[in-house]
């Protein structure tokens, strides 16, 4: 018996050991240029009105091409890097992907993580892109996924809300500031501001500080670009936040919202949280749960002297095709379908933000669909001089150094200026660390 | 003297049973021999999930004594343990002694207080909880009714600790089922006796049903200690391990290392600590009882 389990270990320890090596995935398919009877695995996260219209337009795939089945997987944003994560390292991903900005940098680092788009352009018709649009998806010169959007975060407001105090939308930080004594005599609160997977608290220090200083955060190539002044300075605005009864301390927050997520929140739905900071593309899940045309954009915040810098954007969404996929050809047409087909773009909309592809676009636009709360974001921060937001800027364990420092910050556990020296030198570490 | 042979009575060859236990043994390899295994390599690797390893020795293991997360996660986890483990035991043994009383329709009873434990942290439980203990929650609305402030259950992380072992204390059904079949074993001529000497319901819980409990109260101790040590699914689903990490188990560090920020390598040395810390705690268990067995011969 002794032998058996000796020799099943040492079967184990081959089988692990082979399991972490480079090699263990199957070889690439490569593409033959034809359509072949498949079913294929897609999957993508976000609201309600994202998961209907793209159920819809995959009925509309499977009516063009009934002999390519597509398995939808969908979800909310909570958890989908975790199983997108674990999915890619056992091999299981599916065929096609949504995928997040930073990803590219985790699960692609080498640009070998993800299937070379560049080689499926029989089926893959990519004229619809600029090149600058393009090369948000390469690593290393290979087309690991395809921007569907571009989108940036913009403040939305609840218009009854804003209309029973008589208060108008903030233009300048000041203004916002001071509405926090309005909103407080009801005990309403005219914004949001979250340490969650959104971390809509930290990007809101961050426009802030980069408007006023011109520096980047962490800039495009992984370097912190705030200095540990600009840190403090960031958290320090976050306080006043608090301290002005513009948003919910974090603990009123947890206390009152529990692990839910903002727009699933009583304190949202019935209007006592007036505001929220919210990327374009994702904005319906919010103005789904509130009345029609409730929810209304308001101006990007300004310093009142003419700088209008610092907001940011980047590709909201992305599409890629699993490296493993044995239906390249037929991954890349979907693919295709998704981000070119007019009838397709008719029925997504701007479920995903503003579509990247001139086609979609265009198609949206004769046919007067371009235009809501996504596009208003679009065009609000047209208007304004963006900066791009580093991938390195997404990624998790970032993310986990900023909303601890606001946290502290919030609690009282740490002043802004010992919270700033922990999480510049935290993230130097980190940045350095991964760029190795 | 004539050899007996014992002739297999239903003809079957001496290659049956180990063909009987072949899909067990199956299992065992595929789904625990192979990750035990595996996880262990992949402990001493800077694996990512994506890619390529190299072969790093210890120095996962070197780096958890500067990791000054594992260290809160770790004393997370262990005060969460000693809350949890002598509470439920308790309330276990109590709800037990409550149901072995021979009353009429006592099987309901018995599966209305076993139900909880079915439903564990599943998402309709932790809504549940958030209805009972956010702030306008259901709690704080009855102890306001005896004039006591509403409390930060999910905001302090005194409470949201609280909150999460009186979610586990709820779910003692499997602990109470032990108890309770225990108690049904212990012969009833022991308190007749007792019953004849003078003896009261007290004096014969501590001299005769504790007694006779012993190797199953030490049973769900080891039990539950490892349960305690391993929680994940509450804190993860009711507070995501907040606030300030109050509520961040190592079974939640071991997670986020794992799928959150890809660092497979560490997450697996991590999951071996633990393994080996739980395997130290139990031992020292099963030490203790041994001597306080002897001392007592």
């Amino acid at each position: 018996m002794k032998k058996i389990f000796s020799k099943a270990a040492a079967v184990c320890c081959a089988l692990a050991l082979s399991a972490c090596g480079s090699g263990s995935r199957s070889a690439v398919t490569p593409p033959d240029g034809k359509l072949d009877k498949c079913t294929l695995r897609f999957s993508w996260w976000g609201g309600d009105d994202r998961h209907e219209a793209t159920l819809e337009a995959i009925e509309l795939w499977n009516e063009l091409h009934p002999d390519i089945g597509i398995v939808p997987e969908y979800g909310g944003w909570d958890g989908w890097t975790e199983k997108v994560s674990a999915q890619v390292s056992g091999g299981t991903e599916p065929d096609v992907m949504q995928i997040n900005y930073d990803w590219l940098i985790t699960l692609s680092p080498d640009g070998t993580g993800f299937y070379d788009l560049g080689a499926l352009t029989d089926t893959l018709d990519l004229s619809g892109f600029g090149e600058d649009m393009l090369s948000f998806g390469r690593v290393n010169g290979r087309l690991n996924a395809v921007t569907v959007s571009v989108s940036g975060r913009s403040l939305f407001y609840n218009s009854d809300v804003y209309a029973r105090l008589g208060a108008d939308y903030p233009s300048t930080w000041d203004e916002l500031l001071a509405l926090g004594e309005v909103f407080g005599r009801e005990e309403l609160y005219p914004l949001d501001l979250d340490i969650q997977s959104g971390g809509t608290a930290w990007y809101l220090a961050v426009v802030y500080i980069q408007q006023k200083t011109g520096r980047q955060f962490i800039s495009m190539d992984g370097t912190l670009g705030f200095t540990e002044e600009d840190i403090a300075n960031a958290l320090r605005f976050y306080k006043e936040l608090e301290d002005a009864h513009v948003i919910r301390t974090i603990q009123t927050r947890t206390d009152e919202d529990g692990n839910a997520a903002l727009y699933q929140s009583a304190e949202f739905i019935g209007g006592k949280i007036a505001g929220v900071l919210e990327w374009g593309s994702t904005v319906g899940k919010y103005e789904a749960v509130l009345g029609d045309g409730v929810l209304e954009a308001g101006p990007l915040l300004t310093d009142g002297s003419g700088s209008s810098g610092g907001w940011m954007i980047k590709p909201s969404l992305l599409y890629a095709v699993s490296k493993g996929t044995k239906y390249p050809d037929e991954a890349a047409a979907f693919i295709d379908f998704l981000l070119n087909d007019e009838q397709c773009a008719q029925i997504l909309g701007t479920t995903r933000g503003i579509p990247a592809s001139r086609y979609a676009e265009e198609s949206l636009e004769a046919s007067g669909k371009l235009r809501g709360l996504a596009q208003e974001s679009d065009e609000q921060l047209e208007a304004v001089d963006t900066m791009t937001v580093s991938p390195y800027m997404e990624l998790p364990r970032v993310k986990e150094y900023c909303n601890s420092a606001i946290e502290k910050v919030s609690y009282g556990t740490s002043d802004p200026d010992e919270a700033a020296q922990e999480l510049s030198s935290s993230i130097t570490e980190y940045l350095e660390k991964i760029k190795k | 003297m004539k050899k007996h042979i014992c002739r297999n009575p239903v003809g079957v060859s001496k290659y049956t049973g180990l063909l009987l236990i072949l899909p067990f043994a199956v299992g065992a390899v595929l789904f625990i021999l192979y990750p035990f295994v595996s996880s262990f390599i992949l402990g001493m690797t800077d694996y990512s999930g994506v890619g390529g390893a190299e072969f790093t020795g210890l120095r996962s293991y070197l780096d958890m004594l500067a990791d000054s997360d594992l260290t809160q996660a770790a004393g997370v986890t262990v005060r969460y343990a000693l809350i949890l483990v002598p509470l439920k035991l308790t309330v276990s043994l109590l709800v037990a002694l409550l149901l072995s009383c021979e009353i009429r329709g006592i099987g309901v009873f018995r599966t209305v207080f076993y139900i909880p434990s079915i439903l564990g942290a599943n998402l309709a439980v932790v809504i549940m909880w958030q209805y009972l203990f956010k702030s306008s929650g259901l709690v704080n609305q009855f102890l306001g009714v005896f004039g006591i402030s509403p409390v930060s259950w999910y905001g302090d992380s005194r409470f949201a600790m609280l909150m999460i072992v009186l979610l586990r204390l709820w779910e003692f059904g499997s602990t109470m089922v032990i108890f309770l079949t225990a108690l049904n074993s212990i012969p009833r001529e022991y308190y007749e006796a007792a019953r004849v000497d003078g003896c009261g319901r007290v004096r014969a819980f501590f001299s005769i049903t504790l007694p006779q409990l012993r190797s199953v109260i030490f049973i769900n101790l080891v039990l539950q200690t490892i349960a305690a040590f391993q929680e994940f699914n509450a804190p993860f689903m009711l507070t995501d391990g907040g606030p300030l990490r109050g509520t961040y188990t190592l079974g939640m560090l071991i997670y986020q290392e794992m799928f959150r920020y890809s660092n497979v390598g560490y997450a697996n040395a991590v999951s071996w600590a633990l393994f080996a810390a739980i395997a130290a705690v139990v031992g020292l268990m099963f030490v203790l009882l041994r001597r306080k067995g002897e001392d007592e011969r």
